[in-house]
């Protein structure tokens, strides 16, 4: 087996006639908190649906632990392992809390697409959901409709969901997008408690949270990666320096 | 076992209305319109499944229904002939599931890939395509004449022969009670509440594994067994099935029913099923303009109140789970409502029925009764007092009204403060 949870080999996606990833070579190490960081327009989030194959790529290849998943249907990658969240709130709003929770886990539990079980008489669902719920902190409201939660209960809700499938490798886009200053201190620790014996990779504007949280760092900008190293490293590249503030501060 | 009997107390109750349903209304004309309601139950219940349960808006789910007619129709025959080995006619609903899966599962693997316009257009594509099927295949269809059976075929188990129309009774209500009770079980299954996910975020379910279009075409699939069922019912109950069966129409008038009923409650159906089978075998011999009234209604239930008729009751489930007295304050300003409504419609029906009256009939006699008076429709009396009628009516609503609306606000606001306490 591979040390590698998540790799990109020379990874490209173009739009028409404009190229957003350009040759991105990525290895993401198996149960490291990995960041990745760039400007606006780096092209973060279409990286992420590449990844997760919400978007075809065009050229290059995606291995996930080791496995070939490039351009695989998104349900067929989240079987295999790899969960995502989302920066705009991507959640079930009709739907209690529990079900939100409990929707997640169904494929990975084997029940796919059973019409003979009761969800409600299933033990084995109802402990996995008690634990995240725990877990993330949405116990006291697991019957409310997602749709009427606080926006900071719904950014929870949407990691519960993330993490219900039982996956080993968790992509978070911007976890704390949207956040006050005491969310935001919440939320990671919530991070860091979740990353235990999993893989993360973090997509985050806020600096504080990724030099707080990560144990790599790499940085996309205009759909290439010009560095990658632990955070001191990162902080201390001049490339970086000049890509984020500006050549007069590099 | 405190839990199991009142977990099926409700499902009791309803075998227990259904047993002495016919004993109550024993005329042959209210069985009829009992069997109707029977049918449309489920299929109004297995169109939910796609609208309510699934998102999926469809124009043409009378398929199903029309073509397990037929077909339960021509095995009806062939058994009488002799052609077809006997299948107990108790069974046929069954066979009638088949025919509808069997269709739903091609038909349903196309049109399921995506919802929302694409999967409403090719419903309404294959609706359109049968209709005109039955003018072509004239030996399945029988064209505008349509197929007449008997139902009456084969042996007498236990000396059931469905001659009479009570028998047809209890086999109708039998299979409503099943489907009914598969339907609500089949939404508390993994399937059930996946169909729901894909329904309120299909781009989520893909990312926790699923394929919407496995989760839909399964939907759909399952629908049209339940829809073939309500058709075979249907073949049974009247004997003879025809090209309106299959096509927009009766397909409009299931979307009708469920949108009437309220998609969003399990029960909503139920209630549009029943109102809709009770109007229409009620209505229609009262007024020729009774479908003119059901498109009003529907308009009305689509602006107004957009959960149906299930909508505006389960609405005011919060109320009646804290406290009943908190019934109290509302019942005034609710009579008063729902009496300025009474009175506007009375009115308005009143000129709806005069202008419907004067261009239908040709003849000099314009003599006719409203309300049972008999009046002289080329007078201005009528008119002037069924405007005066509506036009009150309308002010009354005006000011009736909004202390209806405060009235409930206020038992809600009660509600809220009490559960935040």
């Amino acid at each position: 087996m591979t040390a590698q949870a998540l790799e990109l080999r020379n990874l490209r996606k173009s739009f028409g006639k404009t190229e957003i990833i350009r040759g991105v070579e990525l290895a993401i190490e198996k149960g490291r908190i990995h960041a990745v960081i760039g400007p606006n327009g780096a092209g973060k989030s279409t990286l992420y649906n590449l990844i997760t194959g919400l978007h075809p790529v065009t050229s290059g290849r995606i291995l996930l632990n080791g496995a070939d998943i490039t351009d695989k249907p998104p349900y067929e990658i989240a079987r295999r392992g790899l969960s995502r969240s989302f920066q705009v709130t991507n959640i079930f709003p009709r739907m209690s809390v529990l079900e939100n929770i409990r929707c997640a886990m169904l494929w990975d539990l084997g029940y796919r697409y059973s019409f003979w079980h009761f969800v409600g008489r299933r033990r084995d669902l109802a402990e996995r959901c008690g634990e995240i719920m725990e877990q993330i902190g949405l116990a006291s409201r697991r019957d409310v409709p997602a749709g009427l939660l606080s926006y900071s209960d719904q950014r929870a809700l949407e990691i519960a969901i993330t993490l219900a499938s039982g996956a080993d490798v968790i992509l978070l886009d911007e976890p704390t997008a949207g956040m006050s200053r005491s969310e935001t201190e919440q939320a990671v620790a919530l991070i860091r408690k979740i990353s235990q014996g999993r893989t993360l990779v973090i997509v985050e504007h806020d600096m504080g949270v990724v030099f707080d949280l990560a144990e790599t760092i790499s940085v996309l900008v205009y759909g290439e990666i010009i560095a990658s190293g632990p955070p001191a490293e990162i902080r201390a590249n001049p490339a970086v320096r000049e890509a984020y503030l500006g050549p007069e501060a590099a | 076992m405190a839990g199991l009997a009142r977990r099926s107390g409700i499902w009791l109750a309803a075998l227990g209305v259904v047993l002495v349903l016919p004993w109550i209304f024993s005329s042959g004309f209210a069985i009829t319109t009992l069997n109707q309601m029977g049918v449309l139950i489920i299929f109004s219940l297995a169109y939910n499944m796609l609208l309510g349960q699934g998102g999926m808006l469809s124009f043409g789910h009378a398929v199903y229904f029309g073509l397990a007619g037929y077909s339960v129709a021509h095995v009806l025959n062939g058994i009488g002939a002799g052609t077809l080995p006997y299948v107990p006619v108790s069974l046929l609903p069954l066979v009638g599931g088949l025919v509808g899966l069997l269709f739903g599962i091609p038909i349903g693997f196309v049109s399921t890939r995506r919802a929302g316009t694409v999967f409403a257009m090719i419903s309404l594509g294959f609706a359109e395509m049968m209709t005109a099927l039955t003018l072509i295949l004239v030996v399945f269809f029988n064209g505008e004449e349509g197929v007449q059976t008997d139902r009456w075929a084969g042996p007498e188990p236990f000396g059931i022969t469905y001659g009479p129309d009570v028998q047809v009774y209890y086999l109708i209500a039998a299979w409503c009670l099943l489907a009914t009770l598969a339907m609500y079980a089949l939404t508390r299954t993994p399937f059930g509440r996946m169909t729901n996910a894909v329904r309120d975020n299909p781009e989520r379910v893909q990312f926790v594994g699923y394929s919407t279009h496995r989760v839909r075409w399964l939907a759909f699939v399952l629908s049209s067994f339940f829809a073939g069922m309500a058709g075979a019912l249907h073949a049974l109950n009247v004997e003879h099935v025809g090209f309106e069966t299959v096509g927009v129409g009766q397909s409009g008038l299931v979307l009708f029913m469920v949108w009437i009923g309220g998609a969003r409650a399990f029960i909503g159906p139920i209630f549009g099923a029943v109102v809709i089978a009770f109007l229409n075998s009620n209505l229609s011999g009262i007024t020729e303009a009774w479908l003119l009234y059901l498109g009003i209604i529907f308009m009305t239930v689509v602006m107004f109140a957009q959960g149906g008729l299930s909508g505006l009751i389960l609405m005011h489930e919060p109320i009646w789970k804290t406290d009943l007295k908190l019934f109290r304050p509302m019942v005034l300003p609710y009579a008063a409502g729902i009496g300025a409504t009474i009175v506007a419609c009375l009115g308005a029906i009143g000129l709806i029925e005069l202008i419907y009256f004067m261009s239908t009939k040709s003849t000099r006699d314009t003599g006719t009764s409203l309300y049972t008076v008999p009046v002289d429709a080329a007078t201005a009396l009528p008119w002037l007092v069924c405007a005066g009628v509506a036009a009150l009516g309308a002010a009354a609503c005006r000011r009736a009204y909004r202390p209806m609306a405060a009235s409930y606000a206020d038992a809600i606001e009660t509600v809220k403060a009490g559960a935040a306490r």
